[in-house]
């Protein structure tokens, strides 16, 4: 392909690119260093970088950023292990069988995520079929604290992903050479044995995949917090994200709020970049 | 893997499957219950598990005075669904070209979703259910378009402003969509813009571009070059023998990516709660429900959720397969 007929094909895709990630991140940046509410919204005054150390001295972010590391370093795993023990588990049943289990399993993944957190805080509510449980194995009540409600999100966080790495093992599993399995078993080796010497190290560049995109994905996580940390407000339980969003929207301070949103960019592309150097690599390699 | 073939083997696989049948479905099956009971049931201390079903809060969310040839419209609106519904199943058995059979049933569809009203005198729920259906359907076909164009020339123009696009949308797609909404807010509200769906759809297509981009290009690189190097040859230029001789061998792919494009819109929160102020889609019109603390709002906002999630379940299982191939065909090649 020539070089004009690329950028004729690519131009619209690319443009609205620049004017609506490029631009915007520009803009944020720019609005980080000035303080600016609803009310001055047209004429934001300069304040430097002021923002940027209010952010840095609120115990509240740092509470948030806790919490969404806590988030990540127990969903992040779950997801790898579960869906890569539930996949080997699919890989044993065929046919019919095997769609039906596929699309139950699919559910959750499917479901608006805002509507699948409300599903879940049903079985939670007072009435709740969840709580009834709870309560009838504790023999205590059931209380919306900040522990109980941080526990649900990451709860939901693991119920709602998980059917994403199902599938991406499942497909993977199913492009293992059965030579290699035969062999294993000629060998003598263990079902054990042979997942754990064949099956993980051949399904391994699907877990950094996963991996790679469980952890962006989890790092923003905002609608199931959004709408389960409401839960208890005297104790919010916020990730990065809602926690910027509320100083937007609630506390009305839009500058902080900008500001907020570059250092959460930074964050993640500290995480980040070497990957992409990665793959940048390999892109030239390939082409 | 080789399969287990011992009985207690076999027992033992399918009791894990239905444990994670029930661990996947507990969420709806109780809300689905909730959805049907009346607010004294729905209270509870001792969950009820048999009960009356009323479908009081279904009216209640979509219809606002019930008219008196209530029964007569019912009837009518069933009927010219299952007749839809039996045509697109069997389109493919129909003699006549079957662009001519689904665009039929589109027109009647649309024509059904904007005759209801005129019939019936419906809540607001109804209306951000429509809007949500535009905003999508646009969102899908904006981004699918623009993305087929670029996802062609990227799986094949060798340059490096290829790569440095591919690269630069993939960290693009790790960045949270707080860092675009915020300054979204603010242009929109110094240009007196909120509350535009349009403004909606463009945000949507643009932050959904680097998935859309990187996935359309995946399917476009299993397409052999010769392909539309022969069409080519026969005189078409690089555009024809695009629409014409690679769009149909994509077709697959391109469902595929528009699926992940309807999840993506129809889910869409964040963007839609700061953009707009009550053209809302379906997202955010059911997390009102849940803001407040009034006793009847659990079973309505359980028969919001269902009545939302219903539509979508359907379309998806019926696509299942372009979304399993979706899902795998980043991983397994990535």
């Amino acid at each position: 392909m020539k070089r004009d007929t690329f950028f004729a094909f690519s131009s619209p895709s690319v443009i609205i690119m620049l004017l609506l990630m490029v631009v915007p991140l520009a803009i944020a940046l720019w609005l980080g260093f000035h303080y600016m509410t609803f009310r001055n919204i047209a004429a934001p005054e300069w304040v430097g970088l002021r923002n940027y150390v209010d952010v840095l001295g609120d115990a509240r972010f740092w509470r948030s950023f806790n919490f969404t590391a806590l988030y990540t370093a127990v969903v992040v795993p779950s997801w790898v292990v579960i869906g890569f023990i539930i996949a080997l588990f699919l890989d044993q049943v065929s046919g019919f069988v095997r769609g039906v289990y596929m699309s139950i399993f699919l559910l959750p993944f499917i479901t608006v995520p805002i509507i699948a957190t409300i599903m879940f805080k049903q079985l939670w509510e007072p009435s709740g079929l969840l709580t009834w449980v709870y309560q009838q194995l504790s023999g205590t009540r059931f209380r919306m604290n900040e522990t109980s409600v941080k526990t649900l999100i990451i709860f939901f966080g693991i119920w709602y992903v998980t059917p994403f790495t199902i599938v991406v093992y499942f497909a993977g599993l199913q492009t293992l050479p059965q030579e290699m399995i035969e062999a294993a078993s000629i060998d003598g080796a263990g079902r054990l044995q042979k997942i754990r010497h064949i099956v993980i190290p051949y399904v391994s560049s699907l877990t950094v995949f996963i991996l790679l995109f469980s952890i962006m994905d989890s790092y923003r996580v905002f609608d199931s917090v959004y709408v389960l940390s409401g839960l208890n407000p005297q104790f919010k339980a916020d990730t990065m994200m809602t926690y910027t969003f509320s100083t937007a929207v609630q506390v009305q301070r839009l500058g902080k709020a900008n500001a907020m949103a570059i250092l959460t960019v930074i964050g993640i592309m500290v995480v980040l970049i070497p990957f992409l150097r990665l793959m940048y690599k390999e892109q030239i390699a390939e082409r | 893997m080789d399969p287990i073939r011992s009985r207690a083997g076999r027992r033992f696989v399918h009791f894990v499957l239905l444990s994670f049948t029930v661990y996947s479905l507990v969420p709806f099956v109780w809300t689905g219950m909730q959805s049907l009971k009346t607010v004294k049931d729905a209270f509870s201390r001792t969950p009820l598990l048999l009960f009356e079903p009323t479908m009081q809060n279904y009216q209640d969310v979509w219809i606002r005075r019930v008219p008196e040839n209530a029964e007569a419209i019912g009837l009518g609106v069933l009927l010219v669904v299952a007749l839809l519904v039996g045509l697109l199943l069997s389109a493919r058995s129909l003699p006549i070209d079957n662009r001519l059979v689904y665009g039929f049933c589109l027109a009647g569809f649309g024509l059904l979703l904007w005759a209801l009203p005129q019939l019936v005198y419906m809540q607001k729920f109804y209306d951000y259910f429509i809007n949500t259906l535009i905003v999508t359907a646009l969102t899908i076909i904006i981004s699918i378009s623009i993305g087929c164009l670029a996802g062609y020339s990227l799986a094949r123009y060798a340059g490096l402003a290829a790569v440095v696009i591919l690269i630069a949308a993939l960290a693009f797609r790790a960045l949270p969509r707080l860092a675009f909404v915020l300054p979204y807010y603010w242009i929109g509200s110094l240009l007196n813009l909120l509350d535009s769906s349009l403004l909606v759809v463009i945000a949507l297509v643009a932050v959904n571009q680097p998935f859309t981009i990187w996935m359309l290009r995946s399917f476009f690189m299993e397409i052999p070059k010769d392909l539309e190097e022969s069409a080519m040859v026969d005189g078409a230029n690089r555009l024809q023998s695009f629409l014409r001789v690679i769009v149909p061998v994509a077709w697959p792919g391109i469902i595929s990516t528009a699926l992940f494009t309807l999840l993506l819109a129809y889910n869409e929160f964040l963007l839609v709660r700061v953009l707009t102020q009550s053209n809302w889609t379906l997202p955010v019109a059911i997390s009102r429900y849940t803001g407040n603390e009034s006793a009847d709002e659990i079973t309505l906002a359980a028969a919001a959720s269902v009545s939302a999630t219903l539509p979508i379940v359907v379309v998806i299982l019926y696509f299942q397969k372009h979304l399993v191939k979706g899902l795998s065909a980043g991983a397994v090649k990535g």
